[in-house]
């Protein structure tokens, strides 16, 4: 029997503690670097935040970064943006065709996907590629036929072009994430309702879609804020102040340099922008999700 | 025997085979069609708002049309061969391979740097939103920002002479040599947030065993970073290069509002170039020619990282 003996003045007991220690300061530098950086990062809102309390003649004459002297400017900002910039009209546009665009492309790519996945015919891949099709070419191809035929069906300036448009170009992405999706739910549902004689529609209503909602929600989401944020389009298809979107007027107000100061164009900027950082801020968690979704 | 006969043979007033088959033909079509219908409105607004476009521009850049004119008269290659001596067309092509070359490096670097900064940082949550922000914000916001940021007075300048680098300040959108860049910096700053979280995706989908049995073996965290974690990553590295790639080479509204008034236009890039010949100047089929150009380099673009990524999931 031997005896294992040990020299207890050669084992380091404090390696441990040394390796936390380092390991600690370790985080503090992450987090002290992580954190500069988020600063530089939003030093651009800064700017735009404050710019936004500036008068005309306070904008011009102190640092771009000083903070304003009072809040008070704000009101006439507001006032001047929003009557030159038209927002009144294109906020409702921009909104119009978020909300109609992006929900009708949604339910538009549901009832693909419906027919992709759940029901049995041959040439599942060609009819889907046909649809995907839409997302492979950059969209400077399809400005000019766009304009040209717009122009010939009189549907330039209308906010039912504007909407149709939206509506095709937001199908493609959706489809593909709800072909994917629908595949994963189980298939007995349906086929039970279909023993049971209900159609193939209502199938679609009553069971399919319901199971459906999260990555709709998300898929919304993602073309709601495409929507709002395009600029092209809406200068392409628009060239009048009634169905012209929000970033169209903004791009508009930014170029009619002789009699707009920075500090209101700022803060149109920063209106037309609310509307979807907010949205951003409320629904990270779904936005994320959405950014997974693409991912795959 | 007998019985086995017995089992194939039809019970008395069945449909024979034929008319099963047939009636399975039926049925076939019926769920085609079926099918279709639930795929009709799709089909539809794709091909009437996209393809029919695509190949109506094709044919476009195949004619003489122009302002009012000409889209009956065939030109041939002639839009092509105008490209090849347009020297407008040589700085737009220029400043596209300048976008093209910079997204396919700086953002999934720069994207990948900040993901594994913020990985596991106390706050994580807040510092994902912080540098993801500037994409909630359209191009066209970020871009009316920037160019007061870029402005003679702005806070780029204003903080070079805070710290008496005043000799750096410059017209930073009005210098041939420094406004792409400039742009394309503003264009890096929006974008590289979404590239992080795509690639932290990418990593927290990542396998550990590989990691801690590197470890164990005693491997260091820059060795197990270049062997490990960067081959596994490449799919998402793949997919994030061509994201950007993409974004990059066809990105209009930025380059629009802060590089519109160029004198020359000389620093424009192919996509704003094609609105400026077909919706400035009336020269469609010109236009249509350069729209071609880009759905080219697009599409190989898209074609050859697919490929790359095709291979890769086969080894």
């Amino acid at each position: 029997m031997s005896v294992t003996t040990f020299d207890l003045a050669s084992l380091d007991f404090d390696a441990i503690a040394r390796r936390n220690d380092q390991a600690r300061i370790q985080r503090i530098v992450m987090f002290s670097v992580t954190a500069i950086l988020a600063l530089a990062w939003l030093t651009p809102f800064y700017y735009l935040a404050i710019s936004i309390f500036k008068s005309n003649a306070e904008y011009g004459m102190g640092s771009p970064l000083a903070l304003p002297t009072s809040f008070a400017p704000v009101i006439e900002n507001i006032t001047e943006a929003w009557s030159k910039a038209k927002m009144g009209s294109g906020m409702l546009n921009s909104l119009l065709y978020g909300l109609v665009g992006g929900a009708a492309a949604i339910f538009i790519a549901a009832l693909a996907s419906y027919g992709l996945t759940r029901i049995d015919f041959r040439g599942k891949g060609f009819w889907f590629m046909l649809i995907f099709s839409g997302t492979i070419f950059p969209l400077q191809m399809y400005l000019i036929p766009l304009f040209m035929g717009y122009n010939k069906l009189g549907l330039t300036n209308s906010r039912l072009g504007m909407m149709l448009f939206y509506t095709a170009v937001c199908i493609p992405f959706p489809v593909l994430v709800l072909r994917n999706y629908m595949a994963g739910l189980p298939r007995e549902m349906d086929e039970a309702a279909r023993i049971d004689g209900c159609s193939e529609f209502r199938i679609f209503r009553s069971i399919v879609l319901p199971n459906c909602w999260a990555p709709m929600a998300t898929l919304f989401l993602i073309q709601f804020t495409w929507i709002w944020n395009d600029l092209i389009f809406s200068m392409v298809l628009t060239n009048r102040e009634d169905a012209r979107s929000l970033m169209n007027g903004l791009m508009v107000l930014q170029g009619s340099y002789a009699n707009t100061t920075p500090n209101v164009v700022m803060t149109a900027t920063l209106l037309a922008s609310l509307p979807s950082v907010l949205l951003f801020l409320l629904l990270r968690k779904y936005f994320m999700n959405g950014l997974k979704l693409q991912s795959l | 025997m007998k019985q086995q006969q017995q089992a194939f043979a039809l019970p008395p007033g069945a449909p024979s085979i034929d008319a099963m088959i047939a009636a399975e033909n039926r049925r076939a079509r019926k769920r085609l069609w079926t099918a279709l219908a639930f795929m009709a409105p799709a089909i539809g607004f794709v091909a009437i708002f996209l393809l029919l476009p695509v190949f109506f521009n094709l044919y476009a850049s195949l004619t003489q049309w122009a302002k009012f004119s000409g889209l009956n008269q065939f030109a041939g290659l002639a839009n092509y061969q105008r490209l090849a001596s347009n020297p407008k067309f040589y700085d737009a092509t220029w400043n596209t391979l300048i976008w093209v070359g910079v997204s396919f490096v700086l953002p999934a670097t720069i994207g990948l740097s900040l993901a594994m900064l913020v990985r596991g940082v106390k706050g994580e949550e807040t510092f994902k939103s912080i540098f993801f922000l500037p994409r909630m914000f359209s191009a066209t916001a970020v871009g009316v920002v920037w160019y007061y940021v870029y402005a003679n007075e702005g806070i780029i300048n204003s903080g070079l002479r805070a710290v008496g680098l005043g000799d750096l300040a410059n017209r930073w959108l009005y210098e041939s040599h420094l406004a792409t860049p400039a742009m394309i910096v503003t264009h890096i700053w929006q974008q590289v947030g979404l590239m992080m979280v795509l690639l932290l995706i990418g990593l927290n989908a990542l396998p550990s065993e590989p990691m801690e049995a590197a470890k164990v073996d005693g491997a260091s965290r820059s060795q197990i970073f270049r062997h490990i974690v960067l081959p596994l990553l490449m799919p998402t590295l793949i997919m994030v290069t061509t994201v950007s790639v993409l974004a990059g080479f066809t990105s209009f509204d930025l380059v629009w509002v802060m590089g519109r008034d160029f004198p020359n236009r000389s620093t424009l890039t192919l996509s704003v170039n094609q609105y400026w010949e077909s919706f400035r100047a009336g020269y469609w089929a010109y236009g249509s020619a350069i729209a071609v150009v880009l759905g080219v380099i697009a599409m190989s673009i898209s074609w050859s990282l697919g490929a790359l990524q095709h291979r890769l999931d086969k080894r």
